[in-house]
């Protein structure tokens, strides 16, 4: 009838429908088989089912006791808030019992997935399949206003918070080349996942998940195991990062995807204490709740499921506030991280915004799982929604001191200064400035070699400056930017960022060298004090000349663009195992350090020989490697010849491999642990003001200015001679 | 108490600074804050932000670009912070514009007067037009009249902000105000707001004080759209000399690299096409009249 | 007699179109052009009249173009080279001389050949040369904000002006042309009718072949 189907095929073009048809199926199965298999292989990392221990199934009488209990401790906890304690003690009991039992109480009250488990029968949290049970979907809200509804799964495995990188263009970051980061045709993928970082010593790939044993010296020789590594705090559950994103085919494959963890934002009681590294036939990994208590906990999300991982570096691990470091694991504990990322923290205690109850996502307004940086990113961190603001004027507008007599005038410092620059007048002393990988010191508390903090400060011009700021960074992050007066003088690379020679600094950097000679002879303590507090002397002077050249050529239009404010940045720099066949006037390829032997042994290089072993890093070393992104990486990186693919390790010796200090500091924004009232005019306006007007490429003349303000010392006058009247008058 | 606490202020705001320095009486300490460009405060009556911040290029290149700030400002402004009632001081312009008493002044503001008198600004009972006075629009500290010569694009982008400052609704591209408009955004970017709501005068007189309501206003496309002296007179009227000459043998077709339909002919271009054309139909009716007349043969001498 | 089947539906209602709407073209283009003078179009109202005109006739452009492309009519713009300056000139010389003889057409239309090579040329150019040129100026003149600033050096928009209305000029004088030439078929009226109809009569047998 059909009059298509009734013209009989002839048998060649049947046989090449045949032939086209399992050509394409052997295509799919191709690459949904055997190109994961081979990718995996290639960079030598596993995928299995993962199983968590705190996933269990539970009868239905298990279930309701659980459900009772949940439910009680939340209306315990609402209704106790409620009723006045002013009272008799039994009185108070009694009204409490009373309100608990009230039907609109419990409506409201009840963890809210109680009912909804309860209808659907769900005895049993298996991860994110449970989730998207009823969550398939979501409704997604952009910043245009329009709504769109995704899919769920997809939404959270194309975050920033699964992937730790992004491929595609909207970074702020400029390489030392000029070029902006991915505007280019080639992109390759940048983030947290593949960049070797000073602070944590490694890096997501050699780094992810480590059993450490500790020996701590009241322990008496008994070993005690600890974990590390950068899974603590992303949401994948597997032995590695989500590597297989970084390439343009190919997806995650489904058991990684089992594997995230909805519950560590999503649920109100997760046990951070979960939170451990376990080890498994396949190798070793991160462990989640996933008990049935954390899913039946359910809400909305609030800045204390942020901060289980994100105070780590704002106020930092050991900052007294952080609730995550209170809870380090029922077994194999984290290792505690001194010396704060940032030590600006985002607590109730040190932030006004947290004080006032104000959320995260307040300012960082989500889109689905994709959450927004703010446009201004110093650092090479990807950014889920490059084009989202995140400002203080969002909310505050752009005259927002309303108390002070002087209101009008400090309003108008906002043309110039960033709310931050007098809003936050000190960092957490905790804040780590120079720290030396290289030479660790033994914990004997801990049992464990750590990195050697040189210099800890939170405070101004010591453990952080203040640089012109305009949304720009580099590749290394540094803050890029430039005094409105178009100044030439102003050159953070070659003074700020590139040396510290506060005298204070130079003495506590010399105690603490004179400190490290003890366990390391070999150290040269004059050498020392230089290198960490003059990192450029560590270039050789045509390198020196070409920086120069280079930052005047490259950067200075990055340098110049839109509006530049004075901003507070946090210093760091870490001196590391570089290898020297990939240096560039502004740094070396850094190489990662393995924790487990760093920790137990601290014997640095072989933790350096074990870390490079891994199969990624050998592949970085290789030429499809270096032609699909580490060409591009260098020249990003101020090295213009390209990647060398001389693999550091040969025959068990580490080959052109030098400990240095980075040739500069990085510069990482600070933008939490705000304080509502701002510095006084004399901390910046006095000739020994925190802010070095000179550097900032103010004129002579204009810093003379600024320094010396009679306008200050008339207000300085003004409450005293008022109050000499009052007097006149009372009397 | 209460009375010793009136007292007191009182006292405060009357009683001299207690080290009287020396006054400062010259621009730069004035800009000193006030070159702040976000140098404001939100009014705590209104809650809208009230702007203190001065351009310092705008003051010097203004009308007023010549004075000193205490010129105008004749408070207590020598100090900071200044006297709370500094903000309610009374700004005379008239001392100074008053100054030239010759015939065509007077006139000149006698006339200012009595069109502003009729202007929308000045007759309507909205609320918003309440405390308009002068400076609504001629901003002092960055007023200055456009001059023959200058673009005539920037004099309208210049001219309309001023409007477009209150009037920032308008903007929106669904208002309906302007949507019998054609070309909307290209009138604004080519023709200032008074263009059309100012009365249409044939004299030279520039163009008037009197703002016009929307349903007074010019709707007519022709007035400019055509030889009408109505735009050329107002908004053309700062064509330089120089720029007429030099591009005359276009015929002023280019004013200023504009093209007003209608208005922008190319009078060369218009003969030259018009007797081509009349010279075309000429040749046609004499073809015409010869086949006519070989027609004619052909019945005189049938074959 | 011999009646021969020139132009076929789509080429008739292409041409009738176009010619209605050049004429509204004509009108409402002169009446904004020298807007003020009193027996034209209201500016107001010849503005829109012109815009839809001016979009229809490029619609109706696209739609020849195409109609050329895939249909056979398009053969009878292809010049054939072959005797061509002859075939020009014994055209030119018709019309300039041999009319008023009444010497006989030097060509005949055929199927495969409707337009004498005069005709043929004229065609060309208005067709694929300057309504081209008109319509982009057109359209540029509609969508005027997006246009850059300047144009070597001029206001672009004074640039496109010029051109749309140069090029206006030279077809309001192909217009008259085209007209009085319809005239000069066998009767007065036989090419118009032709077009009409889309029949092409010859009345003069013995000037066959």
């Amino acid at each position: 009838m059909n009059p298509i189907a009734l013209k009989p095929l002839s048998p060649t073009a049947k046989r090449r429908l045949i032939v086209t048809a399992l050509v394409l199926i052997g295509l799919t199965l191709a690459y949904k088989v055997l190109y994961p298999l081979a990718f995996e292989s290639y960079v030598g990392k596993t995928n299995a089912p993962l199983t968590y221990a705190s996933s269990t199934q539970l009868t239905k009488t298990e279930f309701e006791a659980l459900a009772q209990e949940l439910s009680t401790d939340a209306r315990q906890r609402k209704a106790a808030a409620i009723v006045d304690t002013d009272q008799e003690p039994f009185a108070r009991q009694v009204k409490i019992e009373m309100l608990m039992n009230t039907e609109s109480f419990i409506r409201d009250t009840e963890p809210s997935h109680i009912k909804y488990f309860r209808e659907a029968g769900i005895h049993h949290y298996e991860g994110p399949q449970t989730c998207l049970h009823c969550h398939a979907t979501i409704q997604v809200t952009h910043g245009d206003g329009t709504v769109k509804t995704v899919d769920t799964l997809g939404d959270i495995v194309n975050s920033v918070h699964f992937k730790f990188q992004s491929e595609s263009g909207g970074f702020s970051t400029y390489g030392y080349d000029g070029r902006q980061v991915n505007s280019g045709a080639h992109k390759i993928p940048v983030g947290k996942i593949n960049r070797a970082c000073g602070i944590p010593g490694s890096f997501t790939w050699t780094g992810w998940a480590a059993l450490v044993e500790s020996r701590p010296e009241h322990g008496e020789g008994e070993v005690t195991m600890r974990s590390e590594g950068c899974g603590q705090c992303h949401i994948g559950g597997n032995y590695q990062p989500a590597t297989e994103k970084m390439m343009p085919i190919g997806d995650v494959p489904s058991e990684a995807k089992d594997g995230i963890d909805c519950l560590i934002c999503h649920s109100t009681a997760y046990d951070m204490n979960q939170r451990h590294v376990i080890q498994d036939a396949k190798g070793l990994r991160w462990n989640q709740d996933r008990s049935l208590r954390a899913a039946l906990t359910v809400g909305p999300i609030n800045s204390e499921t942020c901060l289980r991982c994100h105070q780590h570096n704002m106020g930092g691990d050991a900052y007294r506030h952080n609730a995550a470091a209170q809870a380090l694991g029922h077994v194999n504990q984290r290792i505690l991280h001194r010396g704060a990322k940032r030590g600006n923290p985002f607590s109730p205690h040190d932030d006004t915004h947290a004080a006032s109850g104000i959320q995260c996502t307040d300012c960082h307004v989500p889109e689905g799982h994709k959450i927004p940086r703010g446009r201004k990113g110093v650092d090479l961190v990807a950014n889920d929604i490059p084009t989202k603001d995140v400002t203080c004027e969002s909310c505050h507008t752009q005259a927002p001191h309303n108390q002070s007599e002087h209101k009008a005038l400090l309003n108008g410092h906002i043309a110039r200064l960033a709310c931050e620059t007098c809003h936050i007048k000190e960092l957490e002393a905790e804040n780590v400035v120079l720290r030396d990988w290289v030479h660790p010191t033994w914990d004997p508390e801990e049992g464990l070699f750590e990195p050697t903090d040189i210099y800890r400060s939170g405070k101004p011009g010591k453990g952080f400056t203040f640089l012109w700021f305009n949304g720009n960074g580099t590749f290394l992050a540094n803050a890029l930017g430039n005094n409105p007066n178009g100044s030439e003088v102003y050159n953070p690379l070659m003074q700020q960022v590139a040396r510290l020679d506060d005298p204070e600094i130079i003495e506590a950097v010399r105690a603490k060298a004179i400190e490290l000679k003890q366990q390391y002879p070999d150290i040269d303590v004059d050498a020392y004090v230089r290198m960490a507090t003059d990192p450029l002397s560590q270039l050789s002077p045509d390198m020196l000349a070409k920086r120069e050249a280079m930052i005047q050529k490259n950067l200075r239009a990055a340098m110049n663009q839109g509006e530049s404010r004075i901003y507070p940045f946090k210093l760091f720099n870490a001196m590391m195992f570089e290898d020297m066949t990939n240096q560039g006037p502004f740094g070396a390829m850094i190489l990662p350090f393995d924790y487990a032997s760093y920790y137990e042994t601290g014997d640095t290089p072989a933790s350096v020989k074990k870390a490079i072993s891994d199969p990624i890093v050998q592949r970085m070393y290789q030429e499809p490697f270096k032609l699909y992104m580490m060409d591009e990486f260098m020249s990003y990186f101020g090295i213009t010849e390209g990647w060398k693919t001389v693999y550091p390790l040969v025959d068990g010796r580490l080959e052109n491999v030098e400990p240095h200090w980075m040739r500069q500091m990085g510069t990482l924004m600070v933008n939490h642990g705000i304080q509502g009232k701002g510095r006084d005019c004399i901390e910046c306006h006095s000739p020994d003001g925190i802010m070095d007007f000179r550097q900032l490429g103010y004129t002579p003349e204009r810093v003379a200015e600024l320094q010396d303000l009679d306008i200050i010392e008339k207000l300085e006058e003004r409450p005293a001679s008022a109050e000499a009247r009052e007097k006149t008058v009372q009397q | 108490m209460a009375l010793s606490g009136t007292l007191l202020l009182t006292l405060m705001t009357m009683a001299p600074p207690a080290t009287p320095a020396a006054p400062a009486t010259d621009n730069k300490s004035c800009l000193r804050c006030h070159a702040m460009a976000t140098l404001a405060y939100r009014d705590p009556g209104t809650g809208e932000i009230v702007d203190l911040a001065i351009e310092p290029h705008a003051l010097s290149h203004s009308v007023h670009g010549e004075l000193d700030c205490i010129d105008c400002h004749e408070g207590e402004f020598d100090r900071y912070p200044h006297p709370s009632d500094a903000a309610n001081e009374t700004l005379s312009c008239l001392g100074c514009h008053e100054k030239d008493d010759t015939e065509d002044n007077i006139a000149r503001y006698q006339s200012i007067d009595a069109e502003y008198a009729e202007s929308v600004h000045a007759t309507s009972d909205a609320p918003e037009v309440e405390g308009f006075s002068c400076h609504s629009c001629h901003d002092p500290h960055g007023f200055r009249a456009s001059q023959v010569g200058e673009k005539i694009a920037a004099i309208v982008r210049d001219g309309n902000q001023v409007c477009l400052s209150c009037h920032e609704k308008l903007r929106d591209p669904f208002s309906p105000h302007h949507a019998w408009l054609p070309n909307r955004e290209k009138h604004w970017d080519a023709v200032r707001c008074l263009d059309c709501h100012t009365p249409l005068s044939d004299t030279e007189q520039k163009v008037s004080h009197r703002i016009l309501p929307p349903e007074e206003s010019n709707r007519d496309c022709v007035n400019c759209h055509s030889k009408e002296p109505s735009l050329l007179n107002r908004l053309y009227q700062y064509r330089s000399e120089e720029d007429l000459a030099t591009k005359g043998w276009l015929n002023k077709a280019v004013f200023n690299d504009a093209y007003v339909v209608g208005m922008s002919r190319n009078a060369t271009l218009d003969l030259l096409g018009l007797i081509v054309i009349g010279l075309t139909l000429l040749v046609l009716a004499a073809h015409g009249y010869g086949r006519y007349k070989a027609y004619q043969r052909t019945k005189g001498d049938p074959k | 007699m011999n009646a021969l089947y020139l132009y076929s539906g789509w080429v008739r209602a292409w041409h009738w179109l176009n010619a209605l709407l050049f004429l509204v073209l004509i009108l409402s283009g002169a009446s904004m052009h020298f807007a003020g003078t009193g027996w034209l179009l209201n500016f107001e109202i010849a503005r829109p009249i012109h815009n839809v005109a001016g979009i229809l006739v490029t619609i109706g452009w696209i739609g020849f173009v195409i109609g050329n492309l895939v249909t056979d009519n398009g053969r009878h713009y292809r010049v054939h080279l072959r005797g061509f300056f002859q075939r020009l000139f014994s055209q030119m010389r018709y019309y300039g001389y041999g009319i008023f003889q009444n010497e006989p057409h030097p060509f005949h239309p055929s199927a495969e050949m409707k337009l004498n090579t005069l005709q043929q040329l004229s065609y060309l150019g208005v067709m694929y040369l300057l309504m081209p040129v008109l319509i982009l100026s057109g359209w540029a003149f509609l969508f005027s904000i997006y246009l850059p600033e300047t144009l070597f050096g001029l206001g672009s928009v004074w640039v496109v002006a010029m051109t749309h209305l140069t090029v206006a000029y030279f077809l309001a004088l192909f217009v008259l042309v085209h007209l009085y030439i319809i005239t000069t078929g066998d009767t007065l009226s036989s090419n118009l009718r032709a077009m009409i109809t889309g029949w092409h009569r010859e009345t003069h047998p013995e000037s066959q072949g």
